[in-house]
């Protein structure tokens, strides 16, 4: 029943996929409530602050209540809305969010994922939806300032997207394989992870990773102070939860992708491999609040340049030194 | 029935009705999507048939950079953009006409054409994953094609970009 991967579709392995579905939603949901409550503590330290600690010991039930809060407020459809688009697209953002968790291995047997042969291309290929999710969202809600902010989270997200996938070929070459199973092991074996070797590819992967999760220094969409909040401006109780969501959904499955792709996945010595894979997704996600805590934010116009003259051309350098590296090894 | 037939009509009644959401739809927003969705469900036959890189090459190409494309080109022209209500006249009645004869051409097509039975016993791939067996006969056995139409691709991407580099002067 548990090893659909091997086995034609059944009803028992349908009935399987859809309880190790189940299981991997609420360990994401776990893994959001619990990154919003460090990203606010972090940055509280950082800032001199203490941070939430009114709602359970140290504050821990804190995200908890604001996503209760979230869910029992009203929701409210503008009157000059699109009122379709307006609520399929919070759906459209989410779904694929998820979905890319299926690829991912969380530890060496790895009960619930897809062994997806063409497992790095799956991800970049729906990541590519949610875009769909934003736009329609900023264009829906009918303001400016909601529309300003999905186009731009829409040309962002494209153009970062070409240096993200260039940035991964690397990775790809060096382990002959798009399955992030097959990567994970091929670091094992050669007993050095992929972030030394590629270590041009890893800073690329980096800064094209930040600014297709739309976090600082790269988080023009939402802008704050310029846009006011961007795409979900007009949105509130629980589709805005589901933006959030999203967001955060990413950034766990893109500290997982980082992990497997350049930090060697779950292999490591002496710990198991889940808390080995653990580690250095908060490493990752450490990292993401290190950068909101202390950088500035972009301008818009140095945004697409850096994208196309700085970051493209080093991935393809990149790529290119690891193919000739490769063929005379 | 067996599980992937099932999983067939399933994905085959989503595209369809898509397709036909896309054609009743009046306001081009929608039209894109219901497009969009066309498009994620090809992809979901591609993958049934064991066709890995070609279903998320559909979904990275077709349903990810296309359809944000045409989402781009209606909002930057036109916020409203909506067709006229639907009304018959001769036009209309001759394109319907014409599309059932059509219809039912292929269909006497596709029932009197001897398809080939798939040998379950060979390997398409090879032995090779899926990516590596299109890899290999991309690079080896269609390497001259291939390069020539990325040399095309190149070309249209040059030929755009001088195109619009153009007009901007003219002002």
């Amino acid at each position: 029943m548990w090893d659909w991967r091997s086995q034609p579709l059944t009803v028992p392995s349908v009935i399987a996929m859809l309880i190790g579905a189940v299981v991997i939603l609420l360990l994401a949901l776990g893994v959001v409530t619990y990154t919003i409550y460090v990203q606010r503590r972090i940055l509280g330290w950082m800032q001199l602050r203490i941070g939430p600690n009114r709602v359970g010991p140290l504050g821990l039930f804190q995200t908890i209540a604001d996503v209760l809060k979230l869910l029992i407020k009203e929701d409210v459809v503008p009157a000059k809305a699109d009122r379709a688009l307006f609520m399929l697209a919070p759906i459209i953002a989410f779904v694929p969010s998820f979905t890319v968790m299926a690829v991912i291995p969380f530890s060496a047997h790895n009960v619930f994922t897809a062994n997806l042969g063409i497992g790095v291309l799956f991800y970049l290929a729906l990541s590519a939806i949610t875009i769909h999710g934003v736009m329609l969202a900023g264009w829906a809600s009918n303001n400016k300032y909601a529309l300003i902010g999905g186009m731009r989270s829409a040309a962002q997200m494209l153009s970062y997207e070409i240096p993200l996938g260039l940035s991964l070929v690397g990775v790809v070459l060096m382990a002959g394989s798009l399955n992030l199973n097959d990567i994970v092991l091929a670091q094992q074996h050669a007993g050095l992870w992929n972030v030394i070797p590629q270590i041009l590819g890893f800073i690329v992967f980096l800064i094209a990773s930040t600014a297709e999760l739309n976090r600082t220094p790269f988080d023009l969409p939402e802008a704050e102070s310029e846009l006011v909040a961007g795409y979900h401006v007009e949105y509130t109780g629980f589709r805005f939860a589901f933006f959030m969501l999203t967001e955060y959904m990413y950034l766990f499955a893109m500290a997982g992708l980082c992990a497997t792709l350049f930090l060697g996945g779950w292999s490591g010595p002496l710990l198991p491999g889940w808390l080995w894979f653990a580690i250095k997704v908060f490493l990752y996600i450490f990292f993401q609040f290190w950068l909101q805590a202390t950088l500035p934010r972009f301008r818009v116009d140095q945004l697409m340049t850096f994208s196309w003259k700085v970051l493209l051309p080093l991935a393809l350098v990149n790529l290119v030194l690891t193919g000739v590296v490769k063929a005379i090894w | 029935m067996s599980g992937p037939l099932i999983a067939f009509y399933v994905i085959s009644l989503c595209i369809l009705g898509c397709a036909v959401l896309m054609l009743s739809f009046r306001k081009v927003i929608y039209m894109a999507l219901a497009i969009g969705g066309v498009f994620v469900g090809c992809a979901a036959i591609y993958l049934l048939l064991g066709a890995e890189f070609v279903g998320v090459a559909q979904i990275l190409i077709y349903a990810g950079a296309i359809t944000i494309l045409m989402m781009f080109a209606i909002m930057l022209t036109n916020h409203e953009a909506t067709e006229p209500p639907f009304q018959w006249n001769a036009r209309n009645v001759a394109s319907a006409v014409g599309c059932i004869l059509l219809g039912i051409l292929i269909l006497l097509v596709i029932r009197s054409t001897p398809w080939p039975q798939p040998d379950t016993s060979v390997d398409v791939n090879g032995g090779n994953s899926n990516p590596v067996a299109i890899g290999m006969a991309l690079f080896k056995q269609y390497a001259i094609p291939f390069e020539l139409v990325s040399l095309l691709l190149i070309v249209a991407l040059v030929g755009a970009v001088i195109l619009a580099q153009h007009r901007k002067e003219d002002e």
